[in-house]
Formats: C-alpha cells, sequence, structure tokens
C-alpha cells in the first residue's frame, strides 16, 4: 500500500506496521508502547483512512492515526518529515 | 441547590446520562453499562499490567552504586528522590480529589485503580533504596528538607489542594456568598470546575513531563549498564505511567468537547491561557531541576542541555495531544532517541503467571503432574 508522508512516499512490506515502514524509511516519528495504549507515536492523517483491527486505548484526534496498530487499506497521506528534513 | 456528596446516593439515577463530574455521586458500582467504555478498557490493562517491585532482582545495584563516582551517586539518588515525592503525590491524591466529585462508575473504578498502581512505584522506591543505602531514612527524609524538591512539590500539590478545599466548601455550603470564620467566601460551581480543569492539566504535567525527565535519568545509568534492576523498575512504571497519561488525556478532551458537560468546555477555553502557563512553568523548573541533577558534573549520554532540550521536546509534544499549541519552536527533536528503546512495553514480562515467581506461588497448589507421580496408582 502507497504512503505519501510530507518529504516522500514509500510502499508498505508485507506484515509491516506503519510505524515500521516509516521508521525503515528514515521518518521522524516518535514511540513508546508500539501497542496502541500510550499515543506517543500518533500523526496527523491527510487523506485517506486507516482501520484498527483493536480499538486503541490512546486517544486520538478525528484527523489523527497510530502508526503502530492502525492497518493501512487504502494510500494514505501523512503529515510525517524525513529526520533528515528536521 | 447540588446533590450533596455519599458514599452511596438512593435517588435513583441513570448512570448513563450523568456528567464524569458533577452530577449526582456514584451509587452502585456497575459496569454492565457504561457512558464511557474507555476508562473500563484502562481499568483492564492496568490490571493485565500488575507487578509487584520484589518480583525484580536489584542485588546487583548495590554494587554498581558503590562504585559510582560522587556526582553520579548524587544524580540517582536526586533523581530517586523526585521520583518518591511525584508517586507520594499520586498514590492519595487522584483518590481524594477527585473521587468526591465523579458521577460515573467506570471512571471512578479508573481513578482508583490509577492510584493504587501509583502507590505500587511508591513501594518500589522502598525496595530500590533499601538495597542501596544502609539507611533509608538519609534518602527519604531529604525529600522535605531539600528545597529543589520541595519547590516542585509545592507546584504540583497546590493544585490539588486549592481543588479539595474549595469543593469541601462547596460540598457543605453549596453555591453562593457565605461568612465563615468572619471572612467573606464566594463559592460557585463554574469555579470550582476550573479548579478541577487545571488541576487535571496539572496532573497531566506531571505524568506526561515531569515523571518522563526522571526515567530519562534512571535510564540513562542503564545504558551504561549500571543499576539495571532500578531501569527494569522504571520501565515497568513507566509503562504504567503511558497509561495515566492516556488516561488524563481522554477526561482533559472530553471535557474540551462539551458533550459532556456543555459548561466544562467553556472552562476549558477560560483556562486556555492557564493551562499553557502550567506547561510553561513545569518545563522551566524541570530544566532547573536538570541544573541541580548536574550541578557537581554531567555524565556520560546526559547532561544539563541535553536533558532540557528533552524537557522542551517532550513538552511540546504533550501540548499538542491536550489541544494546546507547543511553546518551543524548533524542539521538534528527541535528543535522547535511545530512550524510546526503553520506554517500549513489548519486551517487559513480568505478569507472575509468565515468569513464576516463586513468592506468587507460595501457598498455592503446584499443578504439574509428572507420569511418575501416578506411578502408584492401580485401576
Amino acid at each position: 500500500m502507497q504512503v505519501i508522508t510530507r518529504d516522500t512516499l514509500f510502499e508498505l512490506a508485507e506484515g509491516e506496521t506503519l510505524l515500521e515502514g516509516l521508521e525503515r524509511t528514515g521518518h521522524h516519528v516518535e514511540y513508546q508502547c508500539r501497542s496502541g495504549y500510550c499515543g506517543a507515536c500518533r500523526i496527523k492523517l491527510k487523506v485517506g483512512s486507516v482501520v484498527y483491527p483493536k480499538p486503541p486505548l490512546a486517544f486520538v484526534k478525528r484527523d489523527e492515526i497510530l502508526p503502530c496498530c492502525c492497518l493501512v487499506t487504502e494510500p494514505i497521506v501523512i503529515n510525517v518529515p524525513l529526520k533528515s528534513k528536521l | 441547590m447540588k446533590m450533596k456528596y455519599s458514599t452511596f446516593s438512593q435517588a435513583d439515577n441513570n448512570q448513563m446520562g450523568e456528567p464524569m463530574f458533577f452530577g449526582q455521586p456514584v451509587n452502585v458500582a456497575r459496569y454492565d453499562q457504561q457512558k464511557y467504555p474507555i476508562f473500563e478498557k484502562l481499568i483492564e490493562k492496568q490490571l493485565s499490567f500488575f507487578w509487584r517491585p520484589e518480583e525484580v532482582d536489584v542485588s546487583q545495584d548495590r554494587i554498581d552504586f558503590r562504585n559510582l563516582p560522587d556526582h553520579e551517586k548524587h544524580i540517582f539518588l536526586g533523581n530517586l528522590k523526585y521520583q518518591t515525592l511525584l508517586d507520594s503525590i499520586q498514590g492519595r491524591s487522584p483518590n481524594v480529589a477527585f473521587l468526591p466529585l465523579v458521577s460515573i462508575p467506570e471512571l471512578e473504578t479508573w481513578i482508583e485503580t490509577w492510584s493504587f498502581s501509583e502507590t505500587i512505584h511508591s513501594r518500589s522506591y522502598t525496595h530500590i533504596i533499601r538495597n542501596i543505602v544502609n539507611d533509608p531514612a538519609v534518602v527519604f527524609d531529604d525529600i522535605v528538607r531539600n528545597r529543589h524538591i520541595i519547590e516542585r512539590a509545592s507546584d504540583i500539590s497546590t493544585y490539588y489542594d486549592e481543588l479539595i478545599q474549595y469543593a469541601n466548601l462547596y460540598n457543605q455550603f453549596g453555591e453562593g456568598t457565605h461568612q465563615l470564620n468572619g471572612e467573606t467566601i464566594t463559592i460557585d460551581l463554574f469555579e470550582l470546575k476550573k479548579k478541577l480543569y487545571l488541576c487535571m492539566m496539572s496532573v497531566n504535567v506531571l505524568e506526561a513531563i515531569r515523571f518522563y525527565v526522571s526515567f530519562a535519568c534512571s535510564f540513562a545509568f542503564a545504558e551504561r549498564r549500571l543499576m539495571e534492576g532500578n531501569a527494569k523498575i522504571i520501565r515497568l512504571i513507566a509503562r504504567d505511567e503511558a497509561l495515566h497519561l492516556t488516561g488524563t488525556q481522554h477526561i482533559i478532551n472530553i471535557m474540551q468537547e462539551g458533550d459532556d458537560d456543555p459548561q466544562m468546555a467553556e472552562v476549558a477555553r477560560a483556562c486556555h491561557e492557564q493551562s499553557i502557563e502550567i506547561f510553561r512553568h513545569a518545563a522551566e523548573q524541570e530544566k532547573q531541576w536538570a541544573e541541580y541533577l548536574f550541578k557537581d558534573g554531567s555524565m556520560i549520554g546526559l547532561n544539563y542541555s541535553i536533558l532540557s532540550q528533552y524537557v522542551e521536546y517532550i513538552t511540546n509534544l504533550r501540548m499538542s495531544a491536550v489541544g494546546l499549541e507547543p511553546i518551543f519552536p524548533g524542539a521538534n527533536q528527541n535528543p535522547i532517541p535511545w530512550i524510546n528503546a526503553w520506554l517500549v512495553s513489548d519486551n517487559v514480562q513480568v505478569a507472575p503467571q509468565e515468569v513464576e515467581v516463586s513468592s506468587y506461588l507460595v501457598g498455592q497448589i503446584d499443578s504439574e503432574v509428572s507420569l511418575e507421580d501416578l506411578g502408584e496408582f492401580e485401576l
């Protein structure tokens, strides 16, 4: 599935979470619990939608998603920068 | 006239229609129906995290501590004193301050579960301190004598104390102007709600920033393979704190949205500037604390400047989570990215039933049965 970020775009690899994909491609993203209860990794979703196999405990606003535990089922645009472009 | 607090209000009510706070005090503790199921989920998660300090072996830390240079001993103990202070407050205050005001059962029980888990943290500090110093009193006594710690304590407890005091008066006398001990005081619900909102904000800051500053110090030792028993305990505490933080973020956001209590949204707007100031002030205070910690020298991987940058970075992050604009422009990068590896809870495995801790099994039936045990059986 295609992910468009602030500075680039990439394809999510098979079985990889969005958080792992962002880390693999050198994006700046925070994390703590990696399982949906702390909310540290929350990012802004600009276009598209995601689903959650299990509803996360963390608070997420309407325009935010948790890349650690969401499933990307359609191409999305998110507002995440590359580490090198910070 | 408002509903007086009662431990079991006999007025029949629909709990699904009550606001989080200031409705009818909770009577039946029932969870079959929930206005905000998130609090029940937080309770379940917190219970699944249950751990006991005694499960963590801290004996190597004693040797490590003895070999630390003096300025690092100061950093370690100072940090531990601060953590002890934070959890001393958190182990009781949510119960005392929020329980008399809450009006839905799942939130009431979440507050109790939350506060209880903080008491485990407090007990774990005693476990750590007892192990590294011969006389724990030297550490504990300093918490109320050390000016640098006391400053923080009063900042945190003031919001709780003011809320508790004002809520007591409100409960006793209700809204209006009253003559008390020759003093004229005016009590109104809007003001009380403001005190609750600001207190919740200050608790959020405590959990979201103050604790994390202390975690950074604990893990900086462990990065060098020192004080690892301590770090193991702090990881468990950090896992709990992430959950508590989620709890207060939910409460604050529900208040701001106003669907639960329209007046609360007004309160949130009225407290906007003050909320930002709570964050700003705490961030400044945490930086001063860093200065005190490192006054006799830094440690490898952490110094005043790095910790200050971390304070700014994490303050920005936490502010946006509760709908406030970040106040430190440019602090958009984590200066200590290694901390996340310590904070991740994937590999924290301590549920007693999973690791077979001997103390947990005492008094229980051993359900292991080998074939030999049945050797003398005949049918």
